[in-house]
């Protein structure tokens, strides 16, 4: 105790929970996430009413990490009448949640992987949900014996009649019926964005048609309107074809978001009915409007592309896109650097451009790309195999490139990531299969990227050296995701040089590595952070197929190692009564022993970066023209 | 504001022109006894001082013993800088005229470039000590001025967020009250926030 005669020693700060109201204090932890708020409530007894009363006015109940059952959640949405949006992941909810769900005053909904949730939902939202705005849903009653019918879609587009934004993810066939294009005019009239994840084509032209065939009778009494206000639109359909272009460009023609995507059964013939033209692409984009436009051709299930389309195309519909700021090109075999120059010199807000299966595009697209006052942020060239080090070099004259991935663009090597290694913004980078060296990871490690993303799977020339030069730089401190996969000469000492220096890894992924064994677990389960967390930090931990994984490591996954460890890869082949024994003693880690990818596919449904995280279809490489083989293909989209 | 002695005819009291900013400046008293002036119109931006105005009891200087001076100058401070940002906004809107595209980009740069500053004042307001925050958060609830309180308490709520039960204990010198079995059982109630 203080001396009295001495001055007295300042006033101790004061606890939180003496010196505010109650009322300041619940609203404090209404600001937090929700499981923050749920740590708060652990403090002590002030803050745990708090917390309770905090819940009954949250605006915003966001929980996009966590698979919660219906037991866990209800008490945590208890009843709310200021809760404007609601984000969850729902693989584990079922009907018995739809009551939860559908609660009056929701502005925003949106749900991952509702496949155990019927078309109930649709009815209850719009008996409850009147003023819902926001309406994201992917996966809906996709399991089997689960019931959803096209009356489900007509309460839905009736009962919301303030729907700004709506997202089925999901197939549309379900909604088949002789009433479904007609159905679209009683929808809201601010339906500004429309997403539906696949829709027969014949069921996509029907209703064009009738949309169509509505506008030109605008001006009689009671003539039904049908998409006002759309301005963005993004689907699945089986082929792409002129009527379709032709189809959008007369009933939607103020689009500014377009994003199309068709992954074919079988080969189309030639003629304009069934397959993309150059014809076609001319029509695309009538009045200009255009920010952001995606045309792609899935290799899901046979091997194929757009190959009515040429160069001629792509300079007739570039005249039109000045207005251009995001473009997505897939499939367009025949397309030559003259076309992809021909978008780059036509679109002067071009911001975001990706280029899939660029089998002609070489490095004389970017040859001036710096007489152009381009400025590209997000740059993707997947499979532009004849792409070298020189065009890189002078791509990266966008010192504003903040994402790059040149996955499988196999001529590229140690030059184009020195060119890299002096962009001051960017933060992913995807160097799979190219031909890269431990000396680019050199130049990485003294270069001055904030990375926080790099992927070099399947760079087989790497080894055990490319990591201390990797971390020699800024690079430790900023890295949060890594992918090591399919590197044959990396072992336990890369990891052991990755624990020591400490990165604060959230994602590590080391798929199918011979020489990786216990020994990396050990190190990683070791890891100690100061400051905010012990432990590791690792969320995401892929060891599928690694050589030296035995069932001795299945003692480093139990608690409190690995505290935040959501995803785990795993070969299947080891012993199940262990594996099954570890996921129940960690019921919230996601297990994935067939060798699925890890890691919740990023699902940006504003359609701004297409189709990018969640599009797997692409990860299946093509077989090539000259009859080589690829490696074992990864598995098909994990939802 | 510069901290003035006490005077009661230190309040000037021009008529209010219509459709023009009011010049009356508004006297209030600190728990301490010092006097500080305001502009009406940032006075106004406390809802507790607005009905205090509205029913004319603020001729004489409004006595506040609930804010000390330290707060009471941080606070009129903030409602200077924002009641002067919300006059330039409703200055950009009124102005119609302003057809041309350039025109437009130009106001929007510096409505830009002044919204940076407000962002950056706001910071530097609620970058203080705890026992300073607290009292600015009692001091805004008190006088109800919302965007100071929103402000203040989502500072407190960034230095909660992402930390673990202890480390808040640490930080904000909260005793913990429970018994072993209540926090056993608050633990054990959601279990999955709680790193395990």
């Amino acid at each position: 105790a203080p001396d009295p005669i001495d001055d007295p020693a300042p006033d101790p700060p004061p606890a939180m929970d003496a010196a505010l109201p109650a009322a300041v204090v619940a609203t404090i932890l209404s600001r937090l996430d929700v499981r923050s708020l749920l740590l708060a409530s652990a403090v002590c007894r002030c803050l745990r009413s708090c917390a309770s009363h905090a819940l009954s006015f949250l605006p915003a109940f966001h929980l996009d990490e966590e698979v919660l059952t219906h037991d866990l959640l209800r008490p945590l949405l208890p009843r709310n009448p200021a809760l404007r949006s609601l984000r969850l992941d729902a693989a584990r909810l079922d009907d018995a949640a739809v009551d939860c769900l559908a609660r009056p005053g929701l502005h925003e909904l949106t749900l991952r992987n509702c496949n155990g949730i019927s078309g109930r939902l649709l009815r209850e939202l719009s008996a409850t949900c009147p003023d819902l705005r926001v309406l994201s849903l992917n996966s809906l009653a996709d399991r089997r014996g689960l019931a959803m019918a096209f009356s489900d879609l007509k309460a839905l587009l009736d009962g919301c009649s303030s729907l700004e934004t709506l997202s089925l993810a999901l197939d549309f066939s379900k909604f088949d019926d002789p009433s479904f294009s007609h159905v679209w005019s009683s929808a809201s009239q601010g339906l500004s964005s429309l997403e539906m994840g696949f829709i027969p084509l014949q069921m996509l032209l029907a209703l064009l048609a009738v949309a169509i065939e509505s506008r030109q009778r605008i001006g009689y009494v009671k003539a039904p309107v049908f998409f006002p206000s759309l301005q963005k639109l993004r689907l699945t359909v089986e082929f792409i074809t002129d009527d379709l272009i032709g189809s959008i460009s007369t009933a939607l023609p103020l689009l500014t978001h377009l994003d199309l995507q068709d992954s074919p059964i079988m080969e189309p013939e030639s003629a304009t009915a069934t397959d993309l033209t150059d014809a076609g692409l001319q029509q695309i984009n009538p009045k200009g409007k255009l920010k952001h436009l995606s045309l792609i051709r899935s290799q899901e299930f046979i091997y194929t592309s757009f190959r009515h389309v040429n160069d001629l195309g792509i300079l007739l519909m570039s005249e039109k896109c000045s207005n251009l700021e995001s473009i997505c090109l897939g499939g367009f075999s025949r397309v030559t650097d003259t076309g992809f120059r021909a978008i780059i010199h036509s679109c002067p807000g071009l911001h975001k451009l990706k280029v899939t299966n660029g089998s002609h595009l070489t490095d004389l697209v970017f040859h001036d790309i710096v007489a152009t006052s381009l400025c590209l942020t997000h740059v993707s060239l997947r499979w532009c195999t004849l792409l070298t080090d020189v065009g890189i070099e002078r791509l990266s004259f966008n010192k504003d490139l903040n994402v790059l991935d040149l996955k499988d663009c196999k001529s590229l090597g140690d030059e184009a990531v020195r060119a890299l290694s002096c962009l001051p913004r960017l933060r992913k980078l995807v160097l799979d299969g190219t031909v890269i060296t431990n000396q680019a990871m050199e130049y990485l490690g003294a270069g001055v990227c904030p990375l926080a993303s790099l992927s070099l799977r399947g760079c087989y020339k790497l080894t055990n050296d490319c990591i201390p030069l990797l971390l020699a730089g800024s690079v430790k401190e900023s890295l949060h995701a890594l992918d090591l996969s399919r590197i044959p000469s990396l072992t336990d000492d890369a990891i052991m040089v990755i624990v020591r220096a400490r990165t604060p890894l959230t994602e590590l992924r080391l798929r199918e590595n011979p020489e990786i064994g216990d020994a990396s677990v050990k190190a990683l389960a070791s890891m100690q952070f100061e400051g905010v967390t012990c432990g590791s930090t690792l969320q995401l931990l892929d060891l599928y197929d690694c050589g030296g994984i035995t069932l001795l490591a299945m003692k480093w996954f139990k608690k409190p190692l690995f505290p935040r460890l959501r995803w785990l890869g795993l070969k299947g082949s080891l012993n199940r009564i262990m594996v099954d024994a570890l996921v129940l003693t960690r019921p919230f880690l996601r297990l994935a022993c067939g060798g699925e990818e890890l890691g919740t596919p990023y699902r940006d449904t504003s359609g701004e970066w297409c189709r990018h995280e969640d599009d797997d279809s692409e990860d299946l490489e093509p077989w090539q023209l000259d009859g080589e083989p690829v490696s074992d293909a990864e598995t098909t989209n994990e939802e | 504001m510069a901290a003035t002695p006490a005077d009661a005819s230190s309040s000037s009291s021009e008529a209010v022109v219509g459709g023009e900013k009011s010049n009356k400046m508004i006297t209030l008293i600190s728990s301490d006894g010092e006097s500080f002036e305001a502009t009406e119109e940032a006075a106004k931006m406390s809802v507790t001082i607005k009905h205090m105005i509205e029913d004319g009891c603020a001729d004489d200087g409004i006595p506040l013993p609930n804010v000390p001076a330290k707060i009471l100058s941080m606070v009129i401070e903030y409602c200077n800088k924002h009641a002067a940002d919300a006059d330039d906004t409703n200055k950009h809107v009124a102005d119609p005229a302003d057809a041309d595209e350039d025109d437009d980009n130009n106001n929007n740069n510096a409505s830009a470039g002044e919204k940076e500053d407000l962002k950056s004042f706001d910071a530097s307001l609620v970058a203080v000590d705890q026992a300073t925050l607290f009292d600015i958060i009692l001091a805004a609830n008190f006088l109800s001025i919302k965007g100071l309180l929103d402000l203040a308490c989502q500072k407190v709520a960034d230095d909660i967020k992402d930390k673990s039960v202890e480390e808040v204990r640490e930080i904000f010198k909260i005793e913990n009250d429970f018994t072993k079995e209540e926090e056993e059982a608050v633990r054990k109630e959601n279990a999955w926030a709680f790193n395990e």
